[in-house]
């Protein structure tokens, strides 16, 4: 049944419709962002691919920037949007905070956009201090302002937002049962959710990350105001990765929680909250905020508790991951009366593209193999394998989910079946190319490849034949899903 | 077989595992039925156990194998590096400034003898960069990063004589993928030779 349901108490009919209008809009802006995104990305292994030979590298890495930024934001406001409407069964999200946040999002993207495509910014989505002082000519001053005030508008958007959703799950449930804490010492759920526990985490965890990005803004922008002040690499490294790893991780994890509260309703079984749910996700709080450091292991400098503190802390955040979300989701799968569609399906095989990048990021987190895994193409491979075939998954099959509800149009099988199999193909494929050039020591972020590393340009070259899968992919989900969306939004 | 391509097969290997239960689960919604709870709890229970069991054996396995400096061991060899957009300094001597930095990049490659336990100290005048060590075949061996206001200090041992690169593994702008350096390993008896026939190879 579509959300919110008017009339029971907590919204009215007007503002149901509203709520959902607001839906279909940010689905609209996920879907258009995508396929943006994934057109840049296309162009840059194809640039990796000697296909562009006398373009200057300067546009590969604006591009770089952008595609990076441009998809940890896409994904994050995807998860954060699904999870804004289907906690609409339960309390009252701001309409005009998700408002704010939308239009928030659409100006920073066109800052972004100017400032990278535009300024040639190019400085990679994590702009480590203090590349963007040091341009070599490539972009203008203009450009740096306009990437950071992009990143301000973004981040206070988004605070906002994030202390939004936790305002609204606290209106109904107190926060230690939001938690789960009254399951772990012996009590009954109370009706709790396992998907409110699963977003009040992911909401904790991402309203740190998006303070630490604001503190890392803020003496950015001292130095930047100040002459003659210089800020401390390796503490500017520190917040850039405790911001930019649990961004990215409560974005996997916002996806997850989509798939907590949609999948039973496709399998004909509960998904009930437990005390094993509850330890899971306490743990993933707790672990969360410190798996960061294992972005620094090639930093020496950082005091050695930290290095091994990051190597334990990431092994162990695999644990509630596996033995609670995964396994939990194949045993509320197995042998159920199962309703497959589009949908269900890509909430299924966005489980497993989380667990496969798992073992590739648990790989690449041990120190003594990250020294020969470190910025290799290994990491772009295991990081797109939990997000492109992870969350991007999950949160595309919650847009399809949405439009057919809303619309109440069939699917067609013989669209679900080639949409399923050009992704599964066109996915892996294009990231088995990613591991095996890790694998054979190939940097990431060489706009071209040296005549040593050659073994790049071959990678390259079969990815972009994978990718061409995944594109034709896309447009026939889009053709199917936004449609739909449109379709719903204007009736 | 390099210990990338190792973890690559396992990998593949654990992917393929992944992926079958997966669809074995997915098969198994053919035939709907009952699911018996307390065998799936079981089940998890063993699975948590095994997993954590694993892990904890990879962890004791793998942390005594760390890359960092060991205060114990005395370096023979003390090699400094300094990144600056887009090139890397490597000298035998301390590179303190600009001039010390473009005498260390246009100058000979230094020279390591095999089996040397050496030190690279390394550090940069402008942005983060990563100062990656290949072999003459072209497999990362190890890297560490440059970073401004600090010195990291790696310690490699190269058994193999022959022409070492360096590439920069950290994005520092927009020649990063030119950025580079080398270095020789030559064997202990003979060394000059050796070196003239690598400077040979190289066109130095």
């Amino acid at each position: 049944m579509p959300l919110p349901v008017a009339g029971d108490g907590l919204w009215q009919e007007g503002e149901a419709r509203a709520f959902r209008r607001l839906t279909l809009a940010w689905m609209g802006t996920m879907m258009f962002l995508f396929s943006t995104m994934l057109l840049l990305g296309y162009f840059m292994r194809l640039f990796q691919a000697n296909a562009f030979r006398t373009m200057r590298p300067e546009w590969f890495y604006a591009v770089l920037t952008l595609h990076g930024l441009g998809m940890v934001a896409t994904w994050f406001v995807g998860g954060m949007a699904a999870t804004g409407y289907l906690l609409t069964r339960y309390s009252r999200p701001s309409i005009w905070i998700s408002r704010l946040a939308l239009a928030g999002t659409l100006v920073g993207a066109g800052l972004l956009a100017a400032a990278t495509l535009f300024g040639l910014f190019g400085t990679g989505w994590y702009f480590l201090y203090p590349l963007p002082f040091y341009s070599s000519g490539v972009w203008p001053p203009w450009a740096t302002g306009c990437f950071f005030g992009a990143l301000a508008l973004l981040f206070s958007v988004w605070t906002i937002w994030v202390l939004d959703l936790l305002r609204a799950i606290a209106s109904r449930f107190p926060l230690r049962q939001a938690l789960g804490w009254h399951v772990l010492s012996g009590r009954p759920s109370l009706g709790v959710p396992s998907f409110v526990l699963v977003a009040t985490v992911s909401l904790i965890a991402g309203a740190a990350g998006l303070a630490a990005g604001m503190v890392l803004l803020g003496l950015w922008a001292v130095e930047w105001l100040r002459s003659g002040y210089s800020n401390d690499a390796l503490l500017m490294k520190n917040l850039t990765f405790f911001f930019g790893h649990i961004i990215t991780n409560i974005t996997m994890y916002l996806g997850v929680g989509v798939v907590y509260e949609l999948l039973p309703g496709y399998a004909g079984r509960p998904w009930k909250l437990s005390k094993a749910l509850a330890w899971a996700w306490n743990t993933v709080l707790l672990l969360v905020v410190l798996a960061y450091a294992h972005h620094l292991y090639m930093d020496f400098a950082q005091p050695r508790v930290l290095q091994d503190t990051g190597q334990i802390v990431s092994y162990f955040l695999s644990v509630p991951a596996a033995v609670v979300s995964i396994f939990g989701g194949l045993a509320l799968v197995y042998a159920a009366p199962m309703r497959w569609t589009l949908a269900s399906w890509l909430f299924f095989l966005g489980l497993m593209g989380w667990a496969i990048g798992g073992v590739g990021a648990v790989i690449d987190s041990t120190v003594a193999l990250n020294s020969r895994f470190h910025n290799t193409l290994w990491v772009p491979a295991h990081f797109h394998t939990y997000y492109l075939m992870g969350v991007v998954l999950m949160l595309l099959g919650f847009a399809h989910h949405l439009a057919v509800d809303l619309t109440g149009e069939p699917e067609r099988p013989a669209m679900r079946h080639a949409i399923l199999a050009l992704l599964a193909i066109g996915g892996y494929g294009f990231l088995l190319a990613f591991y095996w050039a890790g694998a054979h020591s190939v940097p990431r972020r060489f706009a071209a490849y040296p005549r040593e590393l050659s073994q790049g340009v071959a990678a390259a070259r079969v990815a972009v034949v994978f990718i061409a899968l995944i594109v034709i992919a896309v447009a026939l989900y889009l053709w199917e899903t936004a449609r739909r969306c449109w379709r719903a939004f204007s009736a | 077989m390099t210990p990338q391509v190792q973890a690559f097969w396992i990998f593949v290997a654990m992917a393929c595992l992944v992926a079958g239960f997966f669809l074995w689960v997915a098969r198994s919604t053919r035939q709907a039925h009952e699911v018996n709870q307390d065998a799936a709890r079981r089940l998890r229970r063993n699975f948590f156990y095994s997993l954590t069991g694993l892990l904890v054996i990879v962890l004791a396995l793998t942390l005594r194998h760390m890359p960092y400096p060991v205060p114990t061991e005395r370096p023979e060899r003390i090699i400094f590096v300094v990144g600056k957009q887009f090139a890397f300094g490597i000298s035998s001597r301390p590179i303190a400034d600009d001039a010390d930095w473009e005498a260390a990049t246009y100058s000979a490659p230094v020279q390591i003898p095999t089996g040397a336990m050496v030190e690279f100290r390394v550090s940069s005048f402008d942005v983060n960069h990563g100062f990656a060590v290949y072999s003459p075949s072209g497999e990362l061996l190890g890297q560490v990063q440059a970073m401004p206001g600090y010195v990291n200090r790696l310690r490699m041992r190269f058994r193999r004589p022959g022409i070492y690169h360096v590439f920069c593994l950290e994005f520092c702008g927009m020649d990063h993928y030119r950025m580079r350096g080398l270095f020789f390993v030559v064997p202990r008896t003979n060394t000059q030779s050796h070196t003239r026939s690598l400077l040979a190879g190289t066109g130095e």
